[in-house]
């Protein structure tokens, strides 16, 4: 009989949700010792309570014009000014993080799906046919750059929403399928690297012999053991969606007005530039640089604890450079 | 070899992709025909319409004819003013590509100088202010940082214009002076990434043994430093080079706020105008440029770290 002790990862950790909450709480604890990853998760959350309790904060109507009120400097009635249509500008700012959270956590979350299930496959079943399919496909996908093709997506299929059969699909929703698609190359080449050396564990192999299924393998004994870098990139990419959301609604084929975006806003903005309403361009583009400011610090620290030795090399995968 | 079966599979990529660059401008839920011409023409006109731009014609042929003029860099008529598509990219393509190769250079440049003092200077004061600016530079979406740019230095100091472009004719001096707040917009964010990733190179290249021995035999510390940045240089060589690619995504939102007649203006004119032949073509062009700087990179990669070429 084998002893239990020998390969610890022949069985199946009996409590997962435990064993998760465990590690969550470890890497809570370590990030205690990296500052700025702490500032940048505290950050994140206030800013994901902030935008998801809008509706039910104190704010005034994001929409409402208050004609009498036309840019009017931040003062306690509008704590960071009025539009010029007397729109209050901290209420269209928080209302905007919610457009622009809700199509990045959507956009990353189909580009992990998919990138994280492709390159699992790909990289468990390393050097066979499914492998080199799976990876070409991603290959072609990469070759795609990602900015200009959204800009493309929506200038033909045009801003307003589409329907395909009985389906309705928006603006954003077009923008989150192309940008999810986009992602899925950069994860799935990260996935399929990790995934393919821990195949070779011998852990697998036992596994293997065991009688476990594929499937299960990969997805109760590799993936669980891969997945940290992965959701890590996905953190970074979080603040680059912000960054193309606002980009797009910038140039107008973002999100759709009268939603409020920070992207439209600094659009609207953008006239007054010569004028000596500030509030109109600072507050809005600040509101973008913070959460994505949020994102890469905590993405960063997050790198740092998990892969402490290569303190430095590690920045040879910055994903910043996907853009 | 190598290079040459990386030229053939780009190329591969580049057929797939313009297939499917090809469906999603056929995939528009209103006809360009209906949309040029409005709602109130006749089937008969539409019908020329479509008999015109050879649309009455099977996809897969529309498409054959699509790729077969592009590679002749002809990509067929506006549907809008009717005009040929090809000199209208190549009026405003020089633009944009002086925008992005400006750019790319002064990132390079910057990033190695950067990168290389703080490699040098590990842990120190200036390593950790470089490490700080740097994650401030990814996070600034570069729309906004144009324009605080213009607002906070161009118009406060005059210096600058606060937008458009001189043509050359009008003298060197202006022409590039008005590119100046531009290329600081679109390196910000590359030079964040590259420097970093020059700093990380080198750090780990200057910790390996032969720098050691270099040192041992009492070579000078310049000389240690040209041999450690030659072996950082590689994995820097193919990312640098796939930023050329990216850069042409932010040239579009850069021009824009700048007030560049790039080939960004064409495109969202054609986009607003419904003009997909237009768009088609710009998207078309800019993704070449995209796979071949992606090649380069791996070219370059393979030629400089034979190494990467074995696995």
């Amino acid at each position: 009989m084998m002893a239990d002790s020998s390969f610890p990862n022949l069985q199946r950790k009996p409590h997962v949700l435990g064993a998760w909450l465990a590690s969550a709480g470890r890497l809570l604890r370590a990030l205690m010792h990296e500052p700025a990853g702490a500032i940048g998760l505290v950050t994140i959350v206030l800013l994901g309570v902030t935008a998801l309790c809008a509706p039910w904060l104190p704010l005034k109507d994001p929409l409402q014009l208050h004609i009498e009120h036309c840019l009017e400097a931040p003062s306690e009635a509008f704590w960071l000014g009025t539009d010029q249509v007397g729109r209050d500008i901290l209420s269209r700012t928080i209302w905007g993080a919610r457009a622009s959270l809700s199509i990045g956590l959507c956009a990353v979350s189909i580009g992990l799906v998919l990138g994280t299930g492709i390159g699992l496959v790909a990289g468990y079943k390393a050097g066979t046919w499914l492998d080199e399919t799976l990876m070409k496909v991603m290959e072609v996908l990469a070759s795609i750059p990602l900015l200009i093709w959204a800009i493309a997506l929506v200038g033909i299929t045009g801003t307003d929403t589409l329907h395909i059969g009985v389906l309705a699909v928006s603006n954003e929703t077009k923008l989150v399928l192309l940008i999810g698609v986009l992602y899925a190359p950069g994860l799935a080449r990260l996935t399929h690297s990790l995934a393919k050396a821990e195949s070779q564990a011998e852990y697998v192999a036992a596994r293997v012999l065991q009688g476990a299924s594929g499937a299960r393998i990969m997805l109760s004994d590799v993936l669980p053991n891969i997945i940290s870098p992965v959701l890590i990139q996905a953190s970074l990419l979080l603040g680059v969606t912000i960054i193309v959301e606002a980009s797009l609604s910038f140039i107008g084929l973002g999100v759709q007005p009268p939603t409020p975006s920070w992207g439209a806003m600094l659009s609207d903005a953008r006239t007054l530039i010569f004028t000596d309403n500030w509030w109109v361009s600072v507050f809005p583009g600040a509101a973008v640089f913070i959460s994505v400011l949020a994102f890469n610090l905590f993405g960063d620290s997050m790198r740092t604890i998990l892969d402490p030795r290569r303190r430095n090399a590690r920045a040879a995968n910055v994903p910043g450079a996907s853009l | 070899m190598k290079a040459a079966s990386r030229l053939f599979s780009s190329a591969l990529v580049l057929l797939v992709v313009s297939a499917l660059l090809f469906a999603m401008c056929r995939a528009t839920p209103v006809s360009p025909a209906r949309l040029t011409l409005g709602s109130d023409a006749s089937a008969e006109q539409i019908a020329a319409f479509d008999h015109q731009y050879g649309l009455d014609r099977p996809v897969a042929a529309q498409y054959g004819t699509w790729l077969h003029g592009a590679l002749a860099l002809d990509f067929g008529k506006s549907y809008v003013s009717g005009n040929p598509i090809g000199p209208q990219i190549a009026d405003t393509l020089p633009n944009t590509v002086e925008l992005v190769t400006l750019s790319f250079v002064f990132t390079i440049v910057v990033s190695i100088v950067l990168g290389t003092v703080a490699a040098l200077k590990e842990n120190s004061g200036i390593d950790h202010l470089l490490r700080a600016t740097a994650v401030v530079g990814l996070s600034v979406p570069s729309f906004w940082l144009g324009l605080l740019l213009i607002r906070y230095v161009a118009l406060k100091t005059g210096w600058f214009p606060v937008g458009g472009l001189t043509p050359w004719s009008d003298g060197a001096a202006t022409h590039l002076l008005a590119l100046v707040l531009p290329v600081l917009t679109m390196s910000v964010y590359y030079i964040s990434v590259l420097s970093r990733l020059v700093r990380a190179n080198m750090v780990d290249a200057l910790s390996q043994d032969y720098v050691r021995t270099a040192r041992a035999l009492g070579l000078s510390s310049s000389r240690i430093r040209i041999y450690a940045l030659k072996n950082a240089l590689p994995s820097l060589v193919s990312t640098a080079a796939m930023s050329y690619g990216y850069m042409f995504g932010w040239a579009l939102i850069v021009e824009q706020i700048f007030n560049l007649s790039g080939v960004s203006r064409a495109l969202l004119t054609a986009i607003f105008q419904r003009d997909y032949p237009t768009v088609q073509a710009i998207v078309l062009v800019i993704t070449t440029i995209f796979i071949a700087s992606n090649t380069c990179a791996d070219v370059l990669h393979g030629y400089l770290d034979p190494k990467a070429n074995r696995t």
